[in-house]
C-alpha cells in the first residue's frame, strides 16, 4: 500500500515536473516574474497593474521614454500584455528616430518587443485605439521599425530630413 | 532499488539535469533545447549505461511488474534521456573551433568507452573524467578567454590570441551564474548514473572477463 502511495506521488510530480519544464522551454521566460504571470496568463488570471500603465501613458507622452519604459515594466512584469508591449516598442520607435538618422539599436529593441506584442495579440492582430498615436497597429509599427533597420539607396536621398516622426 | 529512489529521486534529479542544463542565463534565449549532436550523444551514452551493467532497462520495465511501477521506470528512462542530451548540449562549447574538436573528441570517447565494454565500476570513473574535462575545457578556459572584464593587458593579449586564431577559439562571454549551475548538475548527473538499477550478472561476468585479461597479460609477461 505505502510502495504504491510513493510510486503513484512520484509519478503525479514527475509529470507535472516535467510539463513545467515543457512549458518553460516553449515560453523562453526571462524572470520569475515572467513564470508566474505566464501561469497566470494561461489560467486567465493576469492583469496589468492600472495605475502603473497610466502613469508610463502620461510620461510616454512627455516624452521621457527610458522612464516610461521602466514603468510600463512595472505594469507588465511578466511582459503578457500586448498592449503594453505595443507602447513599450513604441517607445523605442520615438525614442530612436531622429531626423538625419535612426538609432539601430533602440529599433533593434523596439522590433523585438513588437514582434513580442504581436505574438501575445489573440490572432496576431493587434490594434490600439489612441488618438495620440500615429500609427494604431502592430503592423504598421513593425513595417516603420524593419524600414528605419534597413540599409539601401534611399538612405541618401537628402529630401528624408522631411520625413515626419509618426 | 527502492520504490523512493525509483519513483521519485531518479526522475526529479535527471529531469532538474534536462532543465538546468538547458539554462543559458544571460542570452536573449536562456532554454536552450538540445542539439541533434546531444540527442545521439545521450542514445549513445545509454547503449553504454546498458552495456556496462550500469543501467538494467528489465529492472525499470518488465512484464512481471505492476502497471505503475512500469510506469515510473519508463519516466526514469526518458528523464535519463533528456537529462543526458542536456548534460551533453551544457558541456559542449557554443561556437568555432572548440564546438567541432570537443563534439568529436566526447564522441570518440564514447565510442571507445562503448567498444571496450567496461563493467560499472570503469564506466563511472571515465564518465567522470569525461564530465570534469568538459567542464574545465568550457567553464574555465574557454570562459577565461572569452571574460570582457579584466585589464587592459588581458584584453590587449586576448584580442592578440583571437586575431592570431581568426576568431575561432573565441567564444561569447559566459554569465557568471553559468559554470556554478553546469558544475552542480554535473554532479547531480553523475549521483543519478550512479545510483541507476545495475545489472549484477553483467557487472560480474564484465569484472570476471577484465580479471582473465589482467592474469593472461600477466602470465604473458
Amino acid at each position: 500500500m505505502r510502495e504504491g502511495l510513493v510510486r503513484g506521488t512520484g509519478l503525479v510530480l514527475t509529470i507535472a515536473y516535467a510539463s513545467a519544464i515543457v512549458w518553460i522551454y516553449a515560453r523562453q521566460p526571462d524572470t520569475f516574474a515572467q513564470v508566474r504571470g505566464g501561469l497566470a496568463s494561461t489560467m486567465g488570471a493576469y492583469s496589468i497593474d492600472e495605475q502603473s500603465f497610466a502613469d508610463a501613458l502620461a510620461l510616454f507622452r512627455r516624452e521621457q521614454f527610458d522612464a516610461a519604459r521602466a514603468a510600463f515594466a512595472r505594469a507588465d512584469p511578466a511582459a503578457r500584455d500586448a498592449r503594453t508591449q505595443f507602447y513599450i516598442a513604441y517607445s523605442y520607435y520615438r525614442q530612436g528616430w531622429h531626423r538625419l538618422y535612426r538609432d539601430d539599436q533602440l529599433f533593434t529593441e523596439g522590433l523585438k518587443t513588437v514582434d513580442k506584442a504581436i505574438a501575445l495579440a489573440p490572432d496576431r492582430r493587434l490594434l490600439v485605439e489612441d488618438p495620440e498615436l500615429t500609427m494604431h497597429t502592430a503592423d504598421e509599427l513593425r513595417a516603420e521599425l524593419e524600414a528605419g533597420l534597413k540599409r539601401d539607396a534611399a538612405d541618401f536621398n537628402p529630401l528624408r530630413v522631411f520625413d515626419t516622426r509618426k | 532499488m527502492t520504490p523512493l529512489r525509483e519513483a521519485v529521486f531518479l526522475p526529479l534529479a535527471l529531469l532538474t539535469v534536462a532543465f538546468l542544463g538547458g539554462l543559458d542565463p544571460g542570452t536573449d534565449v536562456p532554454w536552450t533545447t538540445p542539439t541533434l549532436f546531444s540527442l545521439v550523444m545521450a542514445v549513445l551514452l545509454l547503449a553504454a549505461f546498458v552495456r556496462s551493467g550500469t543501467l538494467a532497462p528489465d529492472r525499470l520495465l518488465h512484464g512481471e511488474r505492476p502497471v505503475i511501477a512500469n510506469a515510473n521506470g519508463a519516466l526514469v528512462l526518458a528523464a535519463l534521456f533528456a537529462g543526458s542530451a542536456q548534460l551533453v548540449t551544457m558541456l559542449t562549447p557554443r561556437s568555432g573551433l572548440p564546438l567541432l574538436i570537443g563534439g568529436v573528441v566526447l564522441f570518440l570517447l564514447l565510442v571507445n568507452t562503448l567498444v571496450v565494454s567496461p563493467d560499472r565500476v570503469r564506466l563511472l570513473r571515465s564518465l567522470g573524467v569525461v564530465i570534469g574535462s568538459a567542464f574545465i575545457l568550457k567553464f574555465i578556459v574557454l570562459a577565461a578567454l572569452a571574460d570582457p572584464e579584466g585589464s587592459r593587458t588581458k584584453r590587449v593579449i586576448l584580442a592578440l590570441f583571437d586575431a592570431a586564431t581568426l576568431g575561432t577559439i573565441a567564444q561569447a562571454p559566459v554569465h557568471p551564474a553559468a559554470g556554478y549551475i553546469a558544475f552542480f548538475m554535473c554532479i547531480l548527473y553523475l549521483i543519478a548514473v550512479a545510483m541507476l538499477p545495475g545489472s549484477h550478472a553483467r557487472g560480474q561476468a564484465l569484472e570476471l572477463r577484465h580479471k582473465d585479461i589482467e592474469v593472461s597479460t600477466r602470465r604473458s609477461v
